[in-house]
């Protein structure tokens, strides 16, 4: 079964409202527009208040939509399948999307597919680097999600590790409101982080320990203890605008250690020869340059540009294009779901020990 | 031909037809089961009234106050359906639908009551005649004790909270919506139904917060990027 040859994706899973075209030429997908419209009505609320996510997605959905019909030169009756996100997120703003999407496919009698948020993540470096393709390592970073996954074709992943408490992005934005940034806090510690002083503060690298063991911990991240340990050196601190940046370096430099010690450690037991980040912290230079440095020699990182590594609909795009060929159908009741299972998960790997 | 929808309660109504004139109706009762089952039932309303969306002459919609993801689901509908094949959107509140149902003549006032949450409701009062609609109370934020201060004196009470005021509830039925088409002061056609949102009848609560604390209106200045 083809995938569709002009296919419309809608993203609305938290506080951008996406809307993207997928062209077909022969046997390549090309992107053909993005549109994204980012509330920045959240920051004065330091994270994302879901109401007025909801609100704003209802307002912008219909516009977004048309412009990223506009921009690839289509009409909404060439459209020929719809995907849409259909969660994890927010799921009043989930909804707005999904009612949406799939009162146009009903009208249009065109083919739907409801989208794993994080799948989308992992298809995003698909619409640049065509060649990608599985077994690869995959660490998926965001605001709400930090997952190290091993993916043996696509849509069969097998998850290693994942985080027992904040989120990788979740992190860089409770730190970035510890040290006055705003919201969000990744672009901004990253850029702070990058005039400040390595090793003046050094923060524990949480569970990194566990990477010597031979257990189920090995790959979990956990990142709330390293956010207080910043909460204390910010308390003590006696002047904070001097120790800011120092501060910022000393955090990411932590998080970035963590996340590529147990992505690469990941990498040399499966023998893989490729690491896609994905997810918006995958937008830090920092992590990814040390992804390069740690497996140079050894795997290639792929990463997205940072417009596809954000929360996009061309992502969503590229997962539902793969599920639609495979002919895979949402059903008529579609529902948007906020703990939405990744599809294709295969049982967790047992210790290394236990295969010994 | 018009299609009805009311989403603002727990129970979602459907209903096909033009004034004076049903077609077909179905109902979702349970608000969890919106989202899922409004589009199923308004293809379940066209195929018993084996009647097709070109025969449309718009859509009309009760636009709250009510439940914010309740009005959301039709409201989202709404949209797409428009964006398919365009035509007008019309738009009533919901306590009018509430208030229009009950049959009473212009004679007297009908005072509708929705649950608002917190201790308060959503009132508003009208005179429905055949013709034309007399606004007494517009969709408003009371607690009940306030309510007979607005409206002293009403011959009926209606809607979902009636009981708050000693009344038997009364659930919003989409055939008066229908009714309401053509009545002056009835329904409000929406200039731009792309950007057109519901009348949540109240500010999210974090953003309620927020101006208590600054003393501002918070603005909305989104950004559209490529």
């Amino acid at each position: 079964m083809t995938p569709p040859s002009a296919l419309l994706a809608i993203e609305t899973s938290c506080d951008e409202t996406s809307a993207a075209v997928l062209r077909r030429d022969g046997s390549r997908t090309r992107l053909a527009s993005c549109v994204i419209l980012s509330q920045d009505i959240h920051r004065v609320f330091g994270g994302v208040v879901p109401e007025l996510a909801s609100r704003a997605h209802l307002t912008t959905i219909g516009p977004v939509v048309d412009q990223a019909l506009e921009e690839a030169g289509l009409t909404l009756d060439e459209v020929d399948g719809i995907a849409v996100t259909a969660g994890p997120g927010l799921v009043g703003a989930l909804l707005v999307g999904v009612m949406y999407g799939r009162t146009l496919a009903a009208r249009l009698g065109i083919p739907l597919i409801g989208v794993h948020h994080l799948e989308g993540h992992l298809f995003a470096p698909t619409l640049e680097t065509p060649d990608l393709d599985p077994p690869f390592v995959a660490l998926l970073v965001s605001g709400g999600h930090t997952l190290l996954l091993e993916v043996t074709a696509w849509g069969s992943y097998r998850l290693h590790g994942t985080t027992r408490d904040d989120a990788a992005g979740e992190a860089f934005d409770k730190v970035g409101t510890l040290l006055g940034l705003g919201y969000p806090g990744g672009p901004a510690i990253e850029r702070l982080a990058a005039t400040g002083r390595a090793g003046r503060y050094r923060f524990p690298r949480p569970m990194l320990d566990t990477l010597g063991q031979d257990g189920p911990d090995r790959f979990t991240f956990s990142f709330s203890g390293l956010k207080t340990a910043l909460l204390r050196a910010v308390q003590s601190s006696a002047d904070l605008e001097a120790d800011r940046a120092d501060l910022a370096r000393g955090f990411q430099d932590a998080l970035v250690e963590v996340l590529v010690a147990k992505s690469a450690a990941l990498v040399e037991q499966l023998g893989a020869t490729t690491l896609v980040l994905g997810g918006g912290v995958a937008c830090n230079r920092a992590l990814q340059e040390a992804a390069r440095r740690r497996l140079e020699g050894q795997a290639r990182v792929v990463v997205a540009s940072n417009r596809l590594n954000t929360d996009n609909a061309a992502m969503i795009g590229a997962a539902g294009s793969f599920r639609l060929a495979r002919g895979e159908r949402a059903g008529p009741t579609l529902e948007a779901r906020a703990d939405l299972p990744f599809p294709g998960l295969l049982p967790s790997p047992e210790p290394l020990s236990s295969h010994r | 031909m018009w299609l009805a929808l009311d989403t603002a309660t727990d129970r979602a109504q459907v209903v096909l037809g033009a004034p004076g004139v049903i077609l077909a109706r179905a109902e979702v009762v349970g608000a969890r089961r919106h989202a899922a089952e409004l589009l199923p039932a308004i293809e379940r309303c066209f195929a018993a009234a084996a009647a097709s969306y070109a025969a449309l002459e718009g859509i009309v919609l009760a636009d709250g106050p009510g439940s914010f993801t309740g009005l959301r689901v039709s409201a989202a509908v709404a949209k797409a359906l428009i964006r398919a094949r365009p035509m007008p959107l019309w738009v009533a509140p919901s306590l009018l639908v509430c208030a229009a149902g009950a049959g009473v003549g212009p004679d007297q006032v009908v005072l509708a009551l929705s649950n608002a949450l917190r201790g308060e409701l959503f009132a508003a009062a009208y005179r429905v005649g055949p013709g034309a609609v007399e606004v007494v109370l517009p969709p408003s934020v009371l607690r009940p004790e306030e309510i007979s201060l607005r409206v002293p004196h009403p011959g009926r009470i209606v809607g979902p909270a009636a009981a708050t005021l000693g009344a038997q509830p009364t659930w919003p039925d989409a055939a008066a919506l229908i009714g309401l088409v053509g009545k002056a002061g009835g329904v409000t056609r929406v200039v731009d139904p792309a950007r057109w949102e519901p009348e949540y009848g109240r500010p999210a609560e974090a953003q309620v917060q927020w101006e208590l604390k600054h003393g501002r209106s918070l603005a909305d200045p989104s950004r559209a990027g490529r």
